[in-house]
């Protein structure tokens, strides 16, 4: 299985590559539309101070880990996007359900989009320089939680991708709401969620677990203390919290496909 | 001019009749402006109360406004329908018709756009009246905005414009929009007011055409700029009607004689 991946993925990428000029202008874009979103929360920031009692590099922290996540999301899991719309519109999801592999493995590697590497480059250059003027201390332990704490969250927006294109087995597209939970979740999710209302901290503490890409870890790291008494010890739970999510959206996933009727023709 | 009427008039009707596609659209507005509001709220707790000549409600009354103003473009353009057709070839049928081509797409334009301002922006900005107490302005006020409104949309429209014929030359469009929209949600004022900028790139903002289409009419909105001052925005923001407009064409004759359509 992981061969095939890598057989799969691999093919997507030298398909990419051979329009060099194109992929190249679309890393670059993308770093640049992407940085855009750092250097409005640096300009801010440099105006205001601090935003809830969080300096700038503090909230770069923040902002590098969920837009790291997501960037990762989006390279390896865009075939639960635009794909897998396609699929639904064209009901060529027949031909995935009559071949000997599993739905999910199908439309997971069919698209990889290396030009994303163009998000995650930005938000590992905003994270440097967010560790570089932080005083944390490197223990183990705590490089450990940070690495966790990126896997957590790219599995967490994963979670989110795959349950959107879940709601296509109804839907046939992809509802708007889902761009607005992923990419609202994280410009959200780039300042502290203590500055939010106690029904939106609960909301993504729980129901949509963003919250868990960075915050509780950033909390840990920085020995800050949440305002509402959220415990510390949270920060490890992140991952397995990512893996509830991902439990639930593949539980959803396998109830949309036994309700798939296709749209012929 | 009867015929520019009736292309807008159904231009109209078609947006109006996605019901959902629209109602979706204010949400999600709705979304984004609440979020920024209350990242305002905590950036102004910090103890600051008047931060480059805004106020807390100022703030986030601006928020509201770019976010009702998406649906005309102020965030973002897209490239879809006038794109599509010189892709496909189809160009060819609405360039033979006894029309101007340029009018046909600006009253195209026109009648979404007019829909959008009647209904997309002003329930999206009614929710931020109502849930963050977001500026209700004079009727004079209201009036200069309408104004600025208007050459906002041409300014827009002409952009729009000039992003969409570069597929007469450029096979792949995503660099071209991904350059474009970058530098109109920076330098528009559509993120974040022009007036937060460091120096140099806020005079950098100052001379570009963006601001005509987002931020000069927030701050009218907003009632920043009054006599004079709206004089001078009013006429700036013509200027850049006139000098958008004029390359637009100007661009669209050059493709006329140059550019062989592909395909029919």
């Amino acid at each position: 299985m992981v061969r095939l991946y890598f057989l799969l993925i691999g093919a997507r990428i030298r398909a990419q590559m051979q329009y060099k000029v194109s992929f190249l202008i679309n890393l670059v874009g993308f770093m640049l539309l992407t940085g855009l979103e750092f250097g409005v929360v640096a300009v801010l920031l440099l105006r205001f101070g601090s935003v809830g009692g969080w300096s700038l590099y503090e909230v770069a922290l923040l902002y590098g880990l969920t837009s790291l996540a997501l960037g990762l999301a989006e390279m390896i899991g865009r075939g639960f996007d635009s794909p897998f719309e396609q699929m639904m519109v064209q009901g060529s999801f027949d031909s995935i359900l009559v071949r000997p592999l599993g739905t999910l493995f199908q439309v997971f590697t069919s698209d990889f989009q290396l030009r994303r590497l163009g998000r995650c480059f930005q938000a590992i250059a905003v994270l440097v320089y967010a560790l570089w003027n932080l005083p944390i201390v490197w223990s183990l332990a705590n490089v450990v939680l940070l690495l966790l704490t990126i896997v957590a969250g790219t599995l967490i927006y994963l979670a989110l991708f795959l349950i959107g294109a879940t709601i296509c087995f109804w839907t046939i597209k992809t509802p708007e709401v889902m761009n607005v939970l992923i990419f609202g979740g994280e410009e959200m999710t780039g300042y502290p969620l203590s500055i939010y209302s106690s029904w939106m901290r609960t909301l993504f503490l729980s129901v949509v677990p963003l919250g868990f890409v960075n915050y509780p870890t950033a909390l840990w790291l920085l020995n800050r203390t949440d305002p509402y008494g959220l415990p510390a010890w949270l920060a490890w739970c992140s991952l397995l919290v990512a893996l509830l999510f991902c439990g639930v959206a593949v539980a959803f996933w396998r109830l949309g496909v036994s309700h798939y009727t296709s749209t012929g023709s | 001019m009867r015929l520019y009427f009736e292309v807008a008039r159904r231009s109209f009707r078609r947006v109006a009749a996605y019901r959902s596609a629209y109602v979706a659209g204010i949400l999600t507005n709705a979304f984004f402006g609440a979020l920024r509001s209350v990242v305002y709220i905590a950036l102004f707790g910090s103890g600051a109360t008047v931060v480059a000549g805004f106020t807390l409600q100022e703030a986030i009354s601006y928020t509201w406004v770019t976010q009702a103003l998406i649906s005309i473009g102020a965030g973002w353009i897209d490239a879809r329908d006038l794109m599509q057709t010189i892709r496909s070839g189809n160009v060819v049928a609405d360039l033979m018709r006894p029309w101007s081509f340029f009018g046909y797409w600006l009253s195209r334009s026109l009648g979404e756009r007019v829909f959008n301002v009647l209904m997309r922006s002003t329930l999206t900005y009614l929710i931020g009246v109502l849930y963050f107490g977001a500026y209700i302005p004079s009727l004079v006020q209201a009036g200069a905005f309408a104004v600025s409104l208007i050459l906002a949309l041409l300014v827009s429209f002409a952009l729009q414009f000039l992003v969409n014929l570069s597929a007469f030359w450029l096979m792949d469009d995503t660099g071209v929009l991904l350059v474009v929209n970058s530098l109109l949600q920076v330098f528009s004022g559509f993120l974040i007011p022009l007036a937060f900028f460091p120096e140099p790139l806020e005079l950098l903002a100052r001379v570009l055409p963006f601001q005509a289409i987002t931020g000069l009419p927030a701050q009218v909105f907003l009632g920043q700029l009054t006599g004079v001052a709206l004089l001078q925005a009013w006429a700036l923001q013509l200027f850049w009607v006139l000098v958008m407009g004029g390359s637009a064409l100007a661009l669209l004759r050059v493709a006329m004689q140059k550019v062989v359509i592909q395909g029919g």
